[in-house]
């Protein structure tokens, strides 16, 4: 095996035995001393000079520049010497900046004169000092490194295969069964004892908030009080598993994870098309017990299943849910980046392992090598990254699922087809019989406009790139199409077509096209005109701004929509098209003008006064039509199946190359790459086998899942069994989950981890079957009281003497407000829904309004998990309660206390609105009594009867209230419901 | 056998201890603030335990040069030709086509039209540096700034650029350098945030709130929005109207009753912490207002910033309130010039003329009010003030009509004054077009280092463990902060 150095905190720096030692000339030497010396130091040492005045290394890329050895060795890039042809050294070929990936210095191409004598003195033979040629910071070698693979490194315990381990035989038999064992004998090492029983109302209230994320009602607590039979625990840790409501609780968990948002992020933060169904897929998954290798597999592979399902389809949505720029400043490094974001999450999220650290080099903190780290990005290979417009979005049939869906929207075209040409017709005539010419199909207008983009009935057709193949990045701004020999021609494509006139022809199946138009500023509309075939998709500056299927028999001429003229920009604007007719016949044109606003519209007619003597039936006729146009196109038929799917390039992947210092512009060709786990854990090579389910993909993710799924996996059910215990606990048993490494936690509790695991494979892989063994353990069930002598002994519960006590979390806390109010609307599912936000938090936005959209008021109270998640938008309410950020994977939610809590808290529309609400609940089911009142607002919010000091607390308070404050008896109420929904004990959980 | 943690880059530092896992925040906030109003052990006598508050001061790890940044952020890109960077051969060209590798919104090309300068330069203070006449205002300042010439970024489009320059990544998800410093340093006014940002009116800059984003860090680090009329901060007023006194009665209860519920469970911090947050809460409403709160600014003051102009008063408000800002403590404000697209910020890819004369006419006189109103209360030494959006533009035009200009990453000017910042000088050169920076070229990076090291935090050790990873701002590479304009 091969040893490799690394650094260590501290170096040691000395003499090591020569190795070529070499004579030179005292002219040599001396040139070296006067002329090449003080240019090393002023322009290479600040990086590879050793050490820093601090004793902090300067070694980047691993090369050493003091000495003549240390530049023979080299660093990362090999030998920066190159003996038998010194001309050809990669030294003198950095400094010469020819190769844009790799310049030194970095700040600047140094003079012609220095590069001469650093020339001349390589050619010499790169002469030095005698003294010190031979000097290097030496680090050290060690047999207990971390960062390769050895016996040591080996043997820590996240890296060692999973063993069953021996139950501890306790003294005390109460907890004798397993999990309660390890930690009754943990507890008692410390010379303490396990906390007793927590009170029922308590226990209840915890297992409704981590099963469900919703409180238990006065009611459930007192039948759970009430019930003495030995099995009424049990029976409400199966009522609660049962519930919907579990999935939602325990999605957020994995949404969180695999960073879940529903917009892309950066300039336009668009929508993920569909990413949504993906939340639902989890949700749904975890409700019907799916066992966890299912879960990961349909995830990670269920595109790749022999009989792929709308459920495995719709989970492998988690390819695409990173963050995505739609115009990097380097293509291929961004799409390197997309697969490093994937390694990265899939890595830490299953394999509790940071694989990602090793993209520029190996990691420095575990054995994980760099080759590692590009076997297992060859896994991602095949994935066709996620793109603009439909992107990865596939329309797909499956049983019982809506699969009249295509049927239904060609038919709902033709209809609104249909009445729009009755209702043109109607136009025509009332136009012709009031005397004012023809108006356009949709009813706008007849107006001269100036032609930005002129179509074929013009007198001068826009000349127009065109293509009859595709190139990468074809629809961008960027995209010059004369760099890539497209062809120009005037509009009017195709071989012929219904009131068409052709200038070009075009007979192939599909066809690209190109052109662009100059803006001095934003017009306020655009008249658009577009005819077509078969379908067609236009882009504006690379955002897809128009999509339309089937065959046109005339024009479209129609007012440009606020997507459309969002799109356009000061200065030069690029039109692209996509159009496809594959079955002949072709023909298309497109055209875009100014309107010049002096134009006549139906509407402007008619309310004139010659209008007054338009006929009235055809009036009303044409008004009937006009609504009816417009609610069904508002309403078009529901999509069924449209999915943002994991689909892949082909069979047949490229080859996957290490990438030096992670730029994708810098393959090491010599290096190539298959796909392989990781070395730590054998480094066996994957053998991949393409599916035959009629999909061109490699299968190398299936080859994955396979590995993951393995019941003697070393990490899948030890990383996943930390997080279900995090989640009950408040913290995992390795507190790092994301990080079970060298730079991670140690665990507590080892032994009892690999129990969990253990017993998770022998459940089948069960997450139900977990949860309820956990939380039939007195460990669970133990109080979260205090006691000085434990506090004193282990103050962060590290042997879990208690149970912690823990803040809800921001969805809880909502979803908890809207469920006491009594607004919390249960209904599952569907697109994100939009939460009214303050035009403060709007006005942070670059678009007027936030691009955020407007709910109905009952969506506006569905359960936080259905709010929409906007990478660049998120409700305060929910970030103060620090909800996890989407852009990179949280496996543990912050719990801060900042007073920009309680201003929201207090002073929140929100909050404000929903105490009115719940004060109005009062009224309604306590009637005009106080006492009543407050008895039943603390039975509701709090769930457990009021106490007599806090009825007389309520008193003081309203009476407080009407004194000091001059308020009535209803106006207290409304402030008394809000100082309830401020209480801690609403929202901090025993 | 436990292996040492944590050490291969070498720092032993309480920072490095904060980390991404579960027990550090979750309950840490206030309690430091709580011991200090002697408010919890007068009620209840219990003692307080060792959890550190995010935002507590905390030491420096090198000598500061500066308590408090503004950052003047030039959204949407400024010409460097045309305002700092002067580039007499330039002009002459005006029109030619001149071969030129340029990367801007419009793709690579090889060559392009010229635009001259649109504006003429004139010298400036005793150090005779050339200003262009966008700015006569701040050229009476050059003496006390510093021009950085040669600045390069990774990206020349607006949503990766901007990312960059606040948070030294392409890619969204990390820590902006606000919400570094408040890391690094913690607040000195618990009654305001650490890190205020004030927008344009014409709307934020793209990417909204993911440029003051906190990343990976607590939320508590973020970026919080001023508004330089109205409230200043989200909810710092009841949205139902209840006046102050009525609050003080329902804060009041609240906490009575916050601390029935506390009493068997005294040891919690969190709990302690919440009930504390409420009087935080109450007083940030009177002290918030109060750092906005322009009326008791005397007129020669507000006129020394430009408030009596139409067009420069917004600007000129909001750096009045920057001023006000620092003397609370606050650690770093940004302001944006410039929000939204288009022509609504320095974007100026049409008229070019229209564009800067509009957006340098609204902040010449504010930031050069700034500056001198700083100065003149000794401010200025312990404030940076650093000026820049997120690229420079190109020397060539971007259409074939128009002055237009596309955008340049490829080479910049920023300038740097105050704390810690040598006066009068400038460094780093472009080419003799300003088409991309030559001499002693410069990364965002190496801005980032040096706010960092004249704020007292020693750039390339201040790291946050996320990730597998010790993040810092300027990456895992590091960078060096740029000497030569440090004093």
């Amino acid at each position: 095996m091969k040893m490799k150095k690394q650094l260590l905190g501290m170096l040691i720096c000395g003499f090591v035995p020569c190795l070529s030692a070499k004579e030179f000339s005292p002219e040599d030497v001396s040139f070296f001393t006067k002329e090449v010396r003080p240019l090393l130091e002023e322009n290479c040492f600040r990086c590879h000079g050793g050490k820093d005045s601090k004793g902090h290394p300067k070694v980047k890329s691993g090369f050493q520049m003091i000495s003549r050895k240390g530049i023979v060795i080299g660093g990362d890039h090999g030998s920066a010497f190159n003996e038998a042809e010194p001309e050809k050294s990669l030294l003198l070929h950095v400094i010469s900046y020819e190769d844009e990936n790799l310049e030194m210095p970095p700040k600047g191409k140094l003079s012609e004169e220095a590069r001469g004598v650093l020339s001349d003195w390589v050619k010499r033979g790169m002469p030095w000092t005698p003294e010190d040629a031979d000097v290097l910071v030496e680090m050290e070698e060690d047999d207990k490194s971390i960062t390769t693979i050895n016996e040591f490194s080996k043997s820590r315990w996240s890296y060692r295969p999973m063993a069953r381990p021996d139950v501890p035989v306790v003294g005390n038999t109460e907890w004798k069964a397993p999990i309660d064992a390890f930690i009754y004998d943990g507890v008692n090492k410390m010379g303490l004892n396990p906390n007793a029983p927590a009170p029922r109302a308590e226990l209840i209230r915890r297992a409704y908030y981590n099963l469900t994320g919703l409180s238990p009602s006065l009611s459930e607590v007192q039948e759970f009080e009430n019930d003495k039979s030995p099995e009424a625990w049990e029976k409400v840790i199966d009522r609660l598993l049962a519930s919907p409501a579990y999935g939602e609780k325990w999605a957020r968990h994995w949404l969180d994870l695999v960073r879940y948002a529903e917009t892309n992020g950066f300039e336009r933060d668009s929508d993920k098309p569909f990413v949504w169904r993906y939340r639902d897929y989890v949700i749904k998954a975890l409700n019907e017990d799916k066992p966890y290798t299912q879960f990961l597999t349909e995830q990670l592979a269920g595109d790749e299943l022999a009989k792929p399902t709308f459920d495995s389809m719709s989970a492998t949505a988690f390819h695409h849910l990173m963050q995505w720029d739609d115009e990097p400043s380097d293509r291929k490094q961004a799409y390197y980046d997309i697969l490093d974001d994937n390694v990265r999450t899939t890595t830490e999220v299953v394999l509790g392992m940071t694989v990602g650290c090793a993209r520029c080099h190996d990691h420095k903190g575990d054995p994980i090598s760099q080759k590692d780290y590009y076997s297992f990005m060859s896994f991602f290979r095949g994935i066709v990254p996620f793109s603009r417009g439909r992107g990865p979005v596939e329309k797909m049939v499956f049983e019982g699922i809506d699969d009249k869906y295509e049927a239904t929207m060609v038919a709902h075209h033709r209809h609104i087809e249909n009445l729009k040409k009755e209702r043109a017709k109607i136009e025509n005539q009332l136009l012709t019989s009031l005397g004012k010419g023809t108006v356009g199909k949709d009813g706008a207008s007849v107006e001269p406009v100036r032609w930005l983009v002129s179509d074929a009935r013009t007198k001068t057709p826009q000349e127009w790139h065109y293509s009859t193949t595709v190139v990468d990045g074809w629809s961008e701004v960027g995209f010059r199409a004369e760099n890539h020999q497209w062809k120009k021609g005037k509009a009017g494509f195709g071989t012929k077509g219904p009131k068409m006139v052709v200038h070009t022809k075009w007979n192939t199946p599909e066809l690209w096209l190109q052109t662009s138009f100059l803006l001095e500023e934003i017009p306020k509309r655009l008249s658009l005109s577009l005819h077509h075939d078969e379908g067609v998709e236009i882009f504006v500056n690379g955002q897809p701004v128009i999509k339309r299927e089937g065959f046109r028999d005339d024009y479209d001429d129609f007012a440009a929509d606020k997507r459309f003229l969002d799109s356009l920009q000061v200065g030069r604007n690029v039109i692209a098209a996509y159009v496809t007719q594959t079955s002949g016949g072709q023909f298309f044109d497109f055209g875009a003008g100014i309107p010049s606003g002096k134009s006549l519209s139906l509407e402007k007619v008619l309310k004139s006064k010659e209008g007054a003597k338009a006929e009235k039936d055809l009036v009303n006729r044409w008004k009937r039509l006009k609504n009816e146009i417009r609610k069904k196109e508002a309403d078009p038929p529901k999509p069924g199946v449209e999915i943002l799917t994991a689909r892949e390039t082909g069979k047949d992947l490229p080859p996957t190359y290490v990438h030096i210092r992670g730029s994708a512009n810098a393959e090491d060709k010599e290096k190539e790459v298959a796909p392989r786990i990781p070395g730590i854990f054998g480094g066996e090579e994957l053998k991949a086998e393409a599916p035959e389910n009629g999909r061109n993909s490699s299968g190398r993710r299936t080859a994955l899942a396979k590995w993951i799924s393995r019941d003697d996996n070393p990490r899948t059910a030890r990383v996943m069994m930390n997080r279900v215990w995090q989640h009950h606990f408040g913290r995992g048993i390795c507190r790092s989950s994301n990080d079970f490494g060298f730079l991670g936690e140690d665990p507590t509790h080892p032994e009892l981890l690999d129990w969990l695991a253990t017993e998770f494979v022998a459940q089948g892989w069960s997450l139900k079957k977990m949860h309820k063994l956990i939380m039939m353990s007195r460990t669970f069930q133990m109080s979260s009281k205090a006691n000085p002598d434990a506090l004193a002994k282990d103050p962060d519960n590290n042997s879990f003497w208690r149970f912690d006590m823990r803040r809800l979390t921001a969805e809880e806390v909502r979803d908890s407000i809207l469920a006491v109010t009594g607004t919390l609307n249960r209904k599952m599912g569907g697109p994100g829904v939009f939460v009214p936000l303050p035009e403060e938090v709007l006005a942070t936005s670059s678009k007027k309004g936030g691009s955020w959209g407007r709910s109905s008021p009952e969506d506006e109270v569905r359960r936080t998990i259905y709010v929409k998640v906007k990478r660049s938008m998120v409700p305060p309410q929910l970030a103060d309660l620090d909800v996890a950020d989407t852009d990179t994977s949280c496996p543990v939610r912050f719990a801060t206390t900042v007073p920009t809590q309680a201003l929201g808290f207090l002073n929140s529309k929100f909050m404000n609105d929903q105490a009115k609400v719940f004060a109005e609940r009062l009224r309604k089911e306590a009637g005009d009594d106080r006492k009543a009142r407050v008895r039943l607002g603390l039975e509701l919010a709090l769930a457990r009867p009021a106490k007599e000091r806090e009825l007389e607390y309520s008193h003081e308070f309203f009476d407080a209230m009407r004194d000091k404050h001059g308020l009535n008896e209803e106006e207290a109420l409304d402030r008394f419901a809000l100082l309830v929904l401020n209480l801690n004990e609403f929202i901090f959980l025993d | 056998m436990k292996h040492p943690q944590n050490t291969f880059c070498g720092r032993v530092d309480r920072r490095e201890f904060l980390r991404d896992i579960g027990g550090g925040f979750t309950s840490v906030a206030l309690t430091g603030m709580l011991a200090k109003e002697g408010f919890f052990n007068k009620a209840h006598g219990a003692t307080l335990d060792s959890y550190a508050n995010p935002l507590a001061p905390q030491e420096s790890m090198i000598a500061p040069k500066a308590k408090s940044v503004i950052f003047l952020f030039m959204y949407g890109g400024p010409s460097h030709m045309d305002t700092f960077d002067y580039k007499p051969e330039l002009y002459p060209l005006d029109g030619k086509t001149v071969k030129m590798k340029t990367f801007g919104r419009g793709g690579k090309k090889n060559q392009g039209r010229v635009v001259g300068p649109k504006w003429k330069f004139k010298q400036y203070g005793e150090c005779g540096k050339y200003i262009s006449d966008l700015f006569p205002n701040l050229g009476e300042c050059v003496d006390d700034m510093a021009f950085l010439h040669s600045m390069t970024a990774d990206s020349p489009i607006h949503g990766s650029a901007m990312l960059m320059m606040n948070s030294g990544s392409l890619l969204g998800g990390k820590p902006s350098m606000g919400s570094w410093v408040n890391y690094g340093l913690g607040s000195t006014n618990e009654n305001l945030p650490g890190y205020v940002v004030m927008l344009d009116k014409t709307g934020g800059p793209i990417s909204g709130a993911k440029n003051w984003s906190s990343g990976y860090m607590p939320a508590s680090y973020a970026g919080t929005v001023f508004r330089s009329k109205g409230d200043p901060i989200l909810n710092l007023k009841n949205s139902h109207g209840m006046p102050q006194d009525q609050q003080r009665t329902l804060i009041d209860h609240i906490n009575l009753m916050n601390r029935e519920h506390l009493g068997v469970r005294g040891s919690e911090s969190d709990l302690a912490a919440r009930i504390a947050s409420y009087e935080l809460a109450y007083r940030m409403q009177s002290t918030a207002p109060d750092a906005i709160e322009l009326e008791s600014e005397p007129e020669h003051v507000k006129e020394l910033y430009g408030m009596n102009e139409g067009k420069t008063e917004d600007f000129g408000r909001k750096c009045l309130m920057a001023r006000r800002l620092v003397e609370r403590g606050v650690r770093f404000i940004q302001l944006y010039s410039g929000g939204a697209h288009n022509d609504d910020n320095w974007d100026a890819h049409g008229d070019l003329e229209k564009n800067h004369n509009h957006h340098a006419g609204r902040t010449d006189k504010p930031i050069a009010g700034l500056l001198k109103d700083l100065k003149q209360r000794g401010l200025l030494d312990e404030t940076l003030v650093v000026w820049g959006g997120e690229f420079g533009r190109q020397p060539t035009a971007e259409y074939a009509k128009g002055t237009g200009r596309d955008h340049n990453s490829y080479g910049f000017t920023m300038w740097m004054a105050g704390g810690g910042i040598k006066g009068g000088v400038s460094y780093g050169e472009t080419d003799e077009l300003g088409g991309e920076a030559v001499t002693n070229r410069l990364h965002v990076r190496n801005l980032h280092a040096t706010v960092l090291d004249r704020m007292g935090l020693d750039p390339n050790h201040l790291s946050y463990f996320y990730g597998g990873l010790d993040q810092r701002l300027v990456g895992v590479k590091g960078a060096e902060p740029i000497q030569e304009i440090m004093v």
